[in-house]
């Protein structure tokens, strides 16, 4: 086993989130907008079917989309790349020893990196037809929201990572892992359609909490704390948790991989 | 005695550029013309080998000797030129391309047997033969994954050794196993080549290649620069 | 096809098929589970909260389902089936085309699997019965699927050696025709205007099909002919790129 120092960690992770950059945008202008541009075009078809087929009534629709979709496509983009990230790696872990927990948090970073640089777009679409102008809070609100979500989304990619380095189909039930929670979420309609029996649960969801901060601060120009209360408490349960698996779990993953 | 294996003015080069969509879409006589950094593998290649005959291909790394054996076996086309090759070839390129980890030696021989053409009542015929040349016992019903190196070179090797077959192309794996299975190895092809089966070899390995071949080139740069018999060209490249 | 291109497809499909169940949980199982809990999410989210009214909401969407997933999948595991082979593609010589042939076969195996699951909950959730007429229509859909989806899969995975873009497309490209075929609600909830143009999408014509066969043993000849119509012209599409293009995929891999 090579010692690491987390100087060392740290640089590997930036080069990793480089070659990410490099492999996805080319380096390119046009490669950044048909990576944004097709989440744009989601929402689109998200639009079409829910608002204009089935009538779904909902004043801002198109920006209540937006500004869910693309937190949730880093969430569930990062979660299901880091569950195949050991697998995927198993070369690596085996002969060099690599410390596992970066992998995954590489996945997340690298995705958090895209949304970022999708910021801008997202700020234009919300803002321009002008009933939700930005305002100077979101300066500060972005931010604090990313690294919640940072911290909030980690864990998960660490135990998928674990989970599916033993037992493989867990990639296979992750996809369906999330589209369950994109409706339960939920992500293209608002919670007020939801009947009074299941409202409840719904509101229980911490991943409700999480999304429901970022429209929020979209829409209302308002950090939701009590969400955000809530999704923090969560992320701070699951890092527990996530720490006790690792521990456990970890040390045997360069065998099984 | 008839050419079993051919080659008139192989010319080849290689372009290293990636076309992503946006080039493709907004340029596209970028991405038609690969004349950006092209690098020749190949330059006027020509040589003939007949049946019966150990061929050798000598050369540092990088002067076109995988091109080579890529283009013979039909993997890669060549820009110019041509090959004819006459009768069944098998190709051991690299050890294992196709085998599978997961699964268990037996699969493997069979999965990578239908790979190099065989039909499968083939690969049941000669199951013993492969598994006992290969020296790997009760280990064959074991998966791949926990193997070592050399057993799974060993199997490879053994495989393509057993493989129906009038022309072998070997890209550097002679050196397979410990001393006395690479002397099995060696003995095994000069049995081939006593049937009337031609080898086309290329290695690094001087000793074998003079062992097993009578005639070979060196390539430098994608280019002939020297012919003839095996043992004058070794020579003349070991003193170069 | 010859015999040995046969065995090779036989023997890897089953190659892909050991070595997916082997560490798993589920087993075969998973083939089914999966799409069923597709269907089981979409018809919760649907019937009761979107509210979409519709008799027998739960079979359109199981009828619809299987095929869909087959579709899908077999094309977005076919767009990387160069790559997720590369080391055989480029120091083997074997014939080439049928790489994403596996990836399309080993998904039809899982939807075969799946074909007596489906019966059996369209005649005890549903109170079907067995039609004779599945006989020979369910085969011909079957035949026709393959021949549709087959070239797609392959010009998909030949691009996709060349233009790395194409699997990330892929996958959202079917997250979007998802709900433009459409698999969660009727044709007929979409507005006049519109119709015609949802019409127009082949996968509709397919799927519509599959359902037409299950709950009333009809096969619509015209949504048949067209689905075939398009096979033939991405099969001849598919043809003239392979043709073009598979050669050098060893090179640029």
């Amino acid at each position: 086993m090579i010692e690491r120092s987390p100087w060392q960690l740290l640089e590997f992770l930036y080069l990793l989130a480089r070659m990410e950059l490099k492999a996805r945008y080319k380096g390119r202008f046009l490669g950044y907008l048909g990576a944004v541009g097709l989440i744009f075009a989601l929402a689109f078809v998200f639009w079409i079917a829910f608002k204009v087929i089935m009538g779904l009534d909902l004043p801002n629709y198109s920006v209540y989309l937006v500004a869910g979709l693309f937190p949730w496509a880093w969430m569930s983009m990062g979660v299901v790349s880091a569950s195949r990230s050991f697998v995927a790696n198993a070369g690596l872990i085996k002969e060099m020893g690599i410390a596992h927990a970066i992998l995954p948090l590489s996945n997340v970073v690298q995705e958090m990196m895209h949304f970022a640089l999708a910021l801008p777009l997202i700020v234009a679409w919300v803002a321009i037809p002008g009933d939700y102008p930005p305002t100077w809070s979101w300066l500060w609100q972005i931010p604090l929201l990313m690294a919640l979500q940072l911290v909030f989304v980690y864990p998960l990619a660490l135990a998928a990572a674990l989970a599916n380095a033993y037992v493989r189909d867990i990639e296979y039930w992750l996809g369906i892992g999330f589209v369950l929670l994109f409706f339960a979420t939920p992500m293209v309609y608002p919670v007020s359609m939801v009947p009074e029996g299941l409202a409840r649960y719904f509101e229980l969801n911490p991943f409700h909490a999480l999304m429901e901060c970022w429209r929020t601060v979209f829409i209302e120009s308002r950090f939701d704390a009590t969400h955000a209360a809530y999704a923090a408490a969560f992320a701070a349960v699951e890092g527990v948790v996530v720490w006790f698996l690792y521990r456990r779990f970890a040390p045997r993953v360069g065998e099984v991989v | 005695m008839t050419a079993a294996l051919e080659c008139r003015d192989l010319w080849k080069s290689y372009s290293s550029k990636r076309v992503g969509l946006k080039t493709l879409l907004l340029r596209p006589e970028v991405a038609r013309t690969s004349r950006y950094a092209r690098r020749w593998a190949l330059q006027g290649v020509s040589f003939k080998v007949s049946r019966g005959q150990g061929f050798g291909v000598l050369g540092a790394n990088g002067m076109g000797k995988t091109t080579l054996l890529s283009v013979l076996l039909g993997i890669v086309q060549p820009d110019r030129g041509s090959v004819s090759v006459q009768g069944r070839v098998a190709s051991l390129l690299e050890l294992g391309a196709g085998f599978h980890p997961e699964l268990s030696g037996r699969d493997n021989v069979f999965l990578y047997g239908s790979i190099l053409g065989m039909r499968l009542h083939e690969v049941e015929e000669r199951y013993h033969a492969i598994v006992e040349f290969s020296e790997l016992g009760d280990a064959v019903e074991e998966p791949l994954r926990t193997y070592s190196n050399g057993m799974v070179t060993r199997l490879g090797f053994s495989l393509i050794a057993h493989a129906p077959a009038d022309v072998f192309l070997i890209d550097e794996v002679l050196a397979v196993g410990d001393a006395r299975f690479q002397e099995k190895c060696r003995r095994h092809l000069q049995e081939f080549r006593k049937r009337n089966g031609t080898l086309v070899i290329v290695s690094h390995d001087m000793e074998a290649l003079a062992e097993v071949c009578d005639e070979g080139i060196r390539l430098e740069m994608g280019e002939v620069t020297d012919a003839g018999p095996i043992g004058d060209v070794v020579r003349r490249y070991q003193s170069a | 096809m010859s015999a040995h291109s046969l065995e090779l497809l036989y023997l890897l499909v089953r190659k892909d098929l050991k070595v997916r169940y082997k560490s798993s949980v589920l087993g075969y199982l998973w083939a089914l589970a999966n799409p069923f809990a597709f269907a089981l999410v979409y018809w919760v989210a649907f019937k009761y909260i979107m509210r979409v009214q519709m008799e027998n909401y739960s079979l359109y969407l199981i009828t619809g389902i299987f095929p869909w997933v087959w579709l899908s999948s077999g094309i977005t595991q076919a767009t990387r089936s160069y790559q997720n082979n590369a080391s055989l593609v480029k120091k083997v010589r074997i014939p080439r085309a049928i790489l994403p042939l596996s990836s399309v076969a080993q998904e039809m195996a899982h939807f075969l699997f799946a074909l007596p699951v489906i019966v059996g909950f369209l005649m005890f959730a549903g109170g079907f019965e067995l039609r004779a007429s599945w006989l020979w229509q369910l085969p011909l859909l079957l035949a026709v699927q393959l021949a549709f989806v087959y070239p797609i899969a392959l010009v998909f995975a030949v691009g996709n050696v060349y233009v790395h873009d194409i699997e990330h497309l892929v996958g959202l490209a079917f997250a979007m025709l998802f709900f433009l075929t459409p698999m969660v609600y009727p044709i007929s909830m979409v507005p006049e205007g519109l119709r015609r143009w949802f019409e127009l999408n082949p996968l509709h014509a397919l799927m519509d099909s599959w359902r037409g066969v299950f709950l009333s043993g009809t096969l619509d000849g015209g949504k048949l002919g067209y689905a075939v119509a398009c096979a033939a012209v991405f099969g001849a599409v598919a043809w003239l790129c392979y043709r073009r293009f598979a050669p050098r995929i060893g090179e640029v891999l």
